[in-house]
């Protein structure tokens, strides 16, 4: 099977914006599939609401696009049915951290096999540009249009706040580390989340002075630096992988 | 072997016999003795005790989407954050057994105490048009029968069944002999996911492709599944009629209500519908007929009389037992009043 196997082309056009950064991020996951060389017949993958939400439809696989923030607990229904099956969640930050919150919390404590993809831009691009949890602080939007008052949710936190965990932060233009990290979290045993930074030009980057796309990928270049091999958690501008093997206690 | 049980745990023993391997829920009074059972049986059967009643129905979704039977439980604050899965279930075709034990609403209400306040919650619940199979049993052996028949009806239908209780039957402990109820169990209906290329979406969708403008597939799509619920609710078509040829009033109650008015079967005819949804209507229609009163009688506000009237084409009286309490004795009183 090579990467192209995983996409239903017939379904393109995908219904993503011209600069938009989740095609970069799908087709890794695509080639991280064919080096990991899973079987079509033993993947899943399960997407919620939002414009990553879309995803699901688009992987050449049995796929769920279900309502918006439940995609995890659906997917550990899926995996807890069936433990043969590889079960990977497509979807964004809203959906999985703000309104799923409590299912991402939860799901990681306990350790479900599950591989949770987060595309992370900011912000509700789908709804049309509204203020995230993930929202940086001070940052305009629709629902805070003198600046949030509050500050990003620490996801790195809630992950790492079990006793046995694998994050990794990657970004959608550090595309060679965004692979390794994908291929490492198919081969994780137990719950992975990665969180990708991403942008979202239509619905946020523009009202920030960006021109493009290209721009808001290259700030992604200049905020963003790799750290191999990270001494306890990534700071704040750092991509990395976190993860200890340990057991619930 | 006759042995004495009460009605949570006839539903989870049901549930059992139906094949049900995976369950998902979340403690609440007075549903909880359906989870006690089951997660002694962690290990045979998938067990999940969530964080939450969302996460439960969307864990009980997935859980039958990958390929086995499944059943989530609770009361009624807990069906009302149900009701986007079972949105979802039905959207999705996704056969699964939603079990309500009532109790007085609204809000956290009085959580010990029993009523029937999610009639109309148990089928307008979830936003949009849809068209679910309810069963409400009203003894602890149709307990245990009509858990298994909620599963056929999920099953044959492609869709979340759900099985109404109340909070006295739940705890109602009666002496039955399982081994004689006999049921056919009916097997899935849906092949198990990891066959390669569907996708299933909340989403209006034409095999697997979002359709969210086109009206005219709509109309076709919500045609086909309301057949489809209707016809496979003709199988399912439970009900008890007690015909008194010297009474002139029908009385209509169902759970707990229609246990506590059986003594009057001497002075009035007593029709008991089982499948609460699609309403029986050819059958009550019959029963109605010869008799000068229709009086519905329910632990609610008229939910079901209103339900009633609309297959009726005359006035259709009742009485609403509220607050927790139920008495023979306030019944006939009012009866008499009426």
């Amino acid at each position: 099977m090579i990467y192209k196997d995983y996409v239903k082309w017939d379904r393109m056009p995908t219904n993503w914006c011209p600069g938009c950064s989740i095609g970069t991020v799908f087709r890794h996951l695509t080639l991280a599939l064919e080096k990991a060389a899973v079987p079509r017949e033993q993947m899943v993958v399960v997407s919620g609401i939002g414009c990553s939400g879309r995803a699901a439809g688009y992987f050449n696989v049995d796929s769920v696009h279900v309502t918006h923030g439940r995609a995890i607990p659906v997917a550990e229904g899926i995996k807890r049915s069936n433990e043969k099956l590889k079960v990977i969640v497509f979807s964004g930050d809203g959906d999985l951290v703000g309104i799923g919150g409590n299912h991402f919390l939860h799901s990681a404590r306990r350790d479900s096999d599950i591989k949770v993809i987060c595309i992370n831009n900011g912000i509700y691009g789908m709804t049309g540009g509204q203020m995230a949890p993930t929202t940086p602080f001070g940052e305009k939007t629709l629902t805070s249009p003198f600046g949030t008052s509050y500050a990003p949710l620490n996801i790195q936190g809630i992950v790492t706040s079990n006793a046995r965990y694998w994050y990794a932060r990657t970004s959608s233009y550090h595309v060679n580390h965004l692979l390794k990290c994908l291929g490492e979290a198919l081969e994780w045993p137990g719950f992975a989340f990665i969180e990708v930074m991403s942008f979202c030009i239509e619905n946020f980057g523009r009202r920030q002075g960006f021109k493009n796309g290209f721009d808001m990928l290259f700030k992604l270049k200049q905020d963003y630096k790799l750290n191999p091999k990270p001494d306890g958690l990534l700071k704040n501008h750092e991509l990395g992988v976190v993860k200890n093997v340990g057991q619930a206690s | 072997m006759k042995r004495l049980i009460m009605g949570n745990e006839a539903v989870a023993m049901g549930a059992l016999k139906a094949g049900m391997t995976f369950f998902a829920a979340y403690p609440i009074t007075p549903a909880s003795e359906i989870m006690h059972i089951l997660a002694e049986k962690e290990g045979e059967i998938v067990f999940l005790h969530a964080e939450d009643e969302i996460a439960s129905i969307h864990l009980v979704i997935g859980g039958s989407l990958a390929g086995r039977k499944a059943m989530t439980s609770t009361s009624g604050p807990g069906m009302s954050l149900k009701q986007e899965g079972i949105g979802l279930a039905h959207m999705m075709e996704v056969p699964l057994v939603v079990v309500d034990v009532q109790r007085v609403g609204p809000s956290t209400g009085m959580p010990t105490l029993p009523s029937q306040g999610d009639i109309i919650q148990s089928i307008h619940g979830s936003h949009g048009d849809y068209n679910p199979i309810v069963l409400y049993p009203s003894s602890v052996e149709e307990c245990y029968r009509y858990t298994i028949e909620a599963f056929n009806a999920a099953e044959e239908s492609r869709s979340p069944v759900v099985l109404l209780l109340d909070g006295f039957l739940a705890h109602l402990s009666e002496t039955v002999d399982l081994d004689r109820v006999s049921v056919e169990i009916k097997p899935r209906t849906l092949a198990p996911l990891g066959h390669g290329k569907r996708h299933f979406t909340g989403l209006l969708a034409k095999d697997g492709v979002p359709l969210t403008k086109d009206s005219l597939y709509y109309r076709e799509w919500y045609g086909r599944v309301k057949t489809k619920m209707l016809e496979t609710a003709m199988n399912y078509r439970f009900y008890e009629y007690l015909k008194n040829d010297q009474a002139d009033t029908l009385l209509i109650a169902y759970g707990i209500v229609f246990r506590v008015i059986l003594p009057l079967k001497k002075e009035f005819s007593l029709f008991k519908p089982v499948s609460l949804f699609p309403v029986l209507e050819k059958e009550i229609q019959a029963a109605a007929s010869g008799h000068k009163r229709i009086v519905v009688i329910e632990m609610n506000d008229g939910q079901y009389r209103g339900e009633i009237q609309k297959v009726l084409p005359r006035e259709v009286l009742g009485i609403s037992v509220l607050g927790g309490t139920i008495s023979l004795k306030e019944i006939r009183e009012r009866l008499h009043d009426l």
